[in-house]
């Protein structure tokens, strides 16, 4: 992995449209604001992942018919 | 124009172009752009989401109001500029289904839903206080009676 020492205040430049700043290092956290692209999507890594392997388990539900639900349970 | 796809779960499906939905950033996690909903059985709550660029990728979905009436999508005003979508309840809303042997085991998505409009769809994280990653689809009747 590249590393970059930065300080609060300043920016790394990913490509041609994409900026990260560091704006605030406080106790144990950074705050990092992102510009990019409407097309690029930006997510929380942990997050990410959690939704990824959701969408893999998603993929591969077991063979045959999902169960038929007489009435849907509504809470 | 219509294309055929052999579905490995399916068999042979007759896609209309009209029906595929484009992702343009495709599902997180999973590649390919190209998606269609295909039912099987009228009365099942069940759709697949199918690719259209692989025969070998389908995942389950499901209209999560028909289950959590109460649900509610909350997107950040960032990714709602971003998406180009004022307000989700315009959407046609589907929640990935983690399908299991045992109905009690079935889990869904409601953090992050994947809202379809023109064409178009996205899977967006939900910013809605209660919208967990692992949802139970079914309750245990002891549990609803509690």
């Amino acid at each position: 992995m590249l590393m970059i020492t930065r300080r609060a205040g300043e920016r790394i430049v990913l490509g041609e449209d994409i900026v990260l700043e560091v704006v605030d290092i406080g106790h144990g956290q950074v705050r990092i604001g992102i510009e990019a692209p409407k097309s690029v999507p930006v997510y929380r890594e942990e997050l990410w992942a959690a939704i990824k392997a959701e969408n893999e388990a998603a993929a591969h539900a077991p063979a045959g018919p999902l169960p038929a639900v007489q009435e849907p349970v509504t809470r | 124009m219509t294309q055929s796809l052999e579905s490995s779960r399916f068999g042979r499906l007759a896609i209309d172009d009209e029906a595929v939905i484009e992702f343009p950033n495709g599902l997180i996690g999973l590649g390919g752009t190209r998606y269609v909903l295909v039912g099987r059985d009228q009365d099942s709550p069940f759709l697949w989401l199918h690719s259209v660029e692989d025969p070998t990728l389908a995942l389950p979905v499901t209209n999560p109001f028909r289950f959590f009436s109460d649900y509610e999508v909350v997107l950040s005003d960032a990714e709602a500029e971003r998406l180009g979508i004022a307000d989700p309840e315009t959407c046609d809303v589907w929640v990935t289904v983690r399908a299991a042997e045992r109905p009690e085991d079935f889990r869904v998505n409601l953090r992050a839903p994947i809202l379809v409009t023109g064409g178009r769809g996205h899977q967006v994280i939900n910013d809605a206080e209660h919208a967990p990653v692992q949802m139970p689809l079914f309750a245990p009747i002891a549990a609803e009676a509690a």
